[in-house]
């Protein structure tokens, strides 16, 4: 190892150079590593972020996809209690209302209908959540609290199915600002509003009575999921029920072509770094070749000088991928944010996830990749005829 | 969990359940107009019929008016819905929605804006809102914007590594002259002619590099296409080799080729020949 190192230092410029190449290889491939497998694990995660491992839709629909309602709530939620495996269920009802705060104007919301006893859909950041009785209360995103003007405590109207022929709201509700919560599912800086579910029943109207856009069911803790979610859609066979998995094999589908990109594009990396190595070291070993025969003459195994060759390889590889995975974050950081303004994407999506197992596959990957670049130079060196060698040096 | 804003496609696509074909075809049922993937999937062709409702068992048989090729939209083939189009009076009576829609088309008249008809309209009354096309266009076009600035950042960083990669093969390249470079200095040839001849080879290369780079370039774009294209049954171009890209490739090979060519040219014929021949 100490004889690679102080051959490649011995040509400074070109080794400074190949590990650069192999450094914004090494990022790039690092980045798709992050990318492939980021997408699933932020998704997964993001589903599961308050524990509801279940979501069941109207049929043909993913939650919150479309305008399209569950009927017969109460006997649908019934059914899906039943159930053993069943810890909790959770209906929400969205739909968009106006809200007037302590700007007069009225303000574009989007509504959210909850039971807070079992809702997976926000966490508390301040005040109170909503009590199960509370139908005069209602929670506030951080941005919605922006437009309305509102705080903790203030009195906000929330409006909905405006007539355009006599300008006003067919209902409204005054309520008082609970608390202030993050909507997990909600993109940035969507305005959010929450109250209880019968009170966004009533502001929807009457096609939303004893409905609701989806329901989070709770599975058991050692509870067996694709079980659990096969028995629930046979005692819901009008709803769309889908666990975690299911769904993030749909949203993988959705996303298809960042998974092929990142596959094209970090096999690219490979073949660049495969490129640079083996070039690097191809041209290296052709320069020495006299002074590898010298060597061979004098007994030194060709083993060794096959070490030592793969040595250097590993060596330009490991300085460039030490170098790339500082890059490669850096670089992953800032496409996140690209990708991350996606109109629509929620606020907690990431697609580049920086995982342990990401950094180690990259790393690996490229070790091997890098080490079996020099292979080919390697056998150059050991397959050189020592005399016609040392002769065409001699002349 | 997002909730789009309401369109009629959506709202179609999401309510709508297709059951198999019935047997009998009426000229008097409703029609109905299938986007040719789903009309394949079922199996049904023009003049047959189906049965359509919003739940299973609640179906209204309908006859099968048209196959349409859906319009080339990536932002629906990247979403794999399949779509229908029913007359308007049709779909309201199925969802128990008459008289409502989820939006309008309006045409100005004479030589008023698009956009002072949207704010007038707006002025006028609410409950609703007016966008003129131009602003439509731009909202629903932010999903394309950002796949396109990603593409530009991967780009940059293409360029980055071809760049360093371009420069060690040259370095490489040029450095395997040094023998060569020794022997025509020892025999009296300029140092601005040994310059040259070594700047005219890797002007050579990196234009040959560069030819091959804009083949390989088409010819992964055609796969791209032809890959995309059957898969997300569209005819939407996924990769698009336009001359102004040929050209900025082509440039970028050219001049990042020749510099990083020069910069070696220019080391090696600085170096003194006994250096270069191996006795310095």
């Amino acid at each position: 190892m100490r004889t690679a190192l102080r051959d490649l230092l011995r040509h400074p410029l070109r080794s400074a150079l190949a590990v650069l190449g192999i450094a914004v290889s090494a990022a790039m491939l690092l980045d798709m590593v992050m990318l492939s497998g980021g997408i699933d694990r932020s998704f997964a995660s993001l589903l599961l972020a308050r524990g509801y491992q279940v979501r069941v839709s109207p049929r043909g629909t993913l939650p919150f996809d479309s305008e399209a309602t569950l009927g017969g709530l109460a006997d649908v939620l019934r059914r899906l209690r039943a159930d053993p495996d069943v810890a909790a269920a959770g209906p929400v009802l969205g739909t968009a209302v106006f809200g007037r705060g302590a700007a007069d104007s009225a303000v574009v919301l989007f509504g959210y209908g909850v039971e807070p006893g079992a809702q997976g859909m926000y966490e508390l950041e301040r005040g109170a959540d909503l009590a199960p009785d509370d139908s005069l209360g209602v929670l506030l995103s951080a941005p919605s609290a922006v437009r309305l003007g509102a705080g903790v405590g203030d009195t906000v109207v929330l409006a909905a199915r405006l007539d355009p022929q006599v300008a006003s709201a067919s209902v409204e509700r005054r309520l008082v600002v609970r608390g202030e919560v993050r909507w997990v599912y909600d993109y940035r800086d969507q305005p959010s509003v929450g109250t209880l579910l019968p009170v966004m029943q009533a502001l929807a109207g009457e096609g939303a009575r004893d409905a609701a856009s989806a329901i989070l069911v709770r599975v058991r803790d050692g509870a067996d999921l694709a079980a659990a979610t096969a028995r629930l859609r046979a005692a819901v066979p009008e709803a769309e029920v889908r666990n975690v998995d299911d769904l993030v094999a749909v949203f993988r589908q959705r996303l298809v072509y960042f998974r092929q990109v990142a596959t094209i594009l970090g096999a690219v990396s490979l073949i660049v770094t495969v490129l640079l190595v083996g070039t690097l070291l191809t041209i290296t070993v052709n320069e020495r070749l006299g002074e590898i025969a010298t060597l061979r003459a004098i007994g030194i195994g060709t083993g060794r000088i096959v070490r030592g060759v793969v040595a250097e390889g590993a060596l330009l590889t490991a300085a460039g991928g030490a170098l790339g995975l500082a890059l490669g974050l850096a670089t992953a950081r800032y496409l996140d944010a690209i990708l991350t303004s996606f109109p629509g994407l929620p606020a907690a999506f990431s697609f580049f996830v920086a995982r342990p197992d990401a950094l180690l596959t990259a790393a690996l990957v490229l070790a091997v990749t890098g080490t079996l670049a020099g292979a080919w130079p390697a056998w150059l060196a050991a397959r050189a005829p020592i005399a016609a060698t040392l002769r065409a040096e001699a002349t | 969990m997002r909730r789009p804003p309401p369109t009629a496609a959506t709202l179609l696509a999401a309510a709508l359940a297709l059951a198999a074909p019935a047997a009998a075809v009426a000229q008097a049922l409703p029609g109905i107009a299938l986007e040719r993937a789903l009309a394949r999937s079922l199996g049904v062709g023009v003049g047959d019929t189906v049965t359509v409702g919003t739940a299973p068992g609640t179906g209204r048989a309908m006859r099968v008016e048209a196959v349409y090729a859906p319009p080339p939209d990536p932002v629906s083939l990247i979403r794999r819905e399949r779509r229908v189009r029913l007359h308007l009076p049709d779909l309201a009576a199925l969802l128990g929605a008459p008289d409502r829609v989820d939006r309008l088309g309006v045409r100005v008249r004479g030589a008023a804006t698009p956009e002072s008809v949207a704010a007038r309209l707006n002025a006028a009354a609410f409950g609703y809102h007016a966008w003129d096309a131009r602003a439509i266009a731009a909202r629903s076009s932010r999903t394309f914007e950002v796949v396109s600035r990603f593409h530009r950042a991967i780009g940059v960083i293409t360029i980055v590594a071809s760049a360093v990669f371009l420069l060690c093969i040259m370095l490489l390249k040029v450095e395997e002259r040094r023998l060569d470079a020794a022997v025509m200095r020892f025999i009296g040839v300029r140092r601005r002619t040994i310059f040259g001849a070594l700047l005219l080879e890797a002007t050579v290369v990196a234009a040959v590099g560069a030819a091959l780079g804009v083949a390989f370039a088409w010819v992964a774009g055609a796969a791209t296409n032809l890959f995309y294209q059957r898969f997300f049954d569209t005819s939407v171009v996924f990769s698009l080799v336009t001359r102004e890209i040929v050209a900025f490739g082509a440039a970028l090979s050219l001049g990042l080729g020749v510099a990083a060519g020069a910069l070696a040219a220019l080391r090696l014929v600085r170096t003194p020949p006994m250096t270069l021949w191996g006795r310095g």
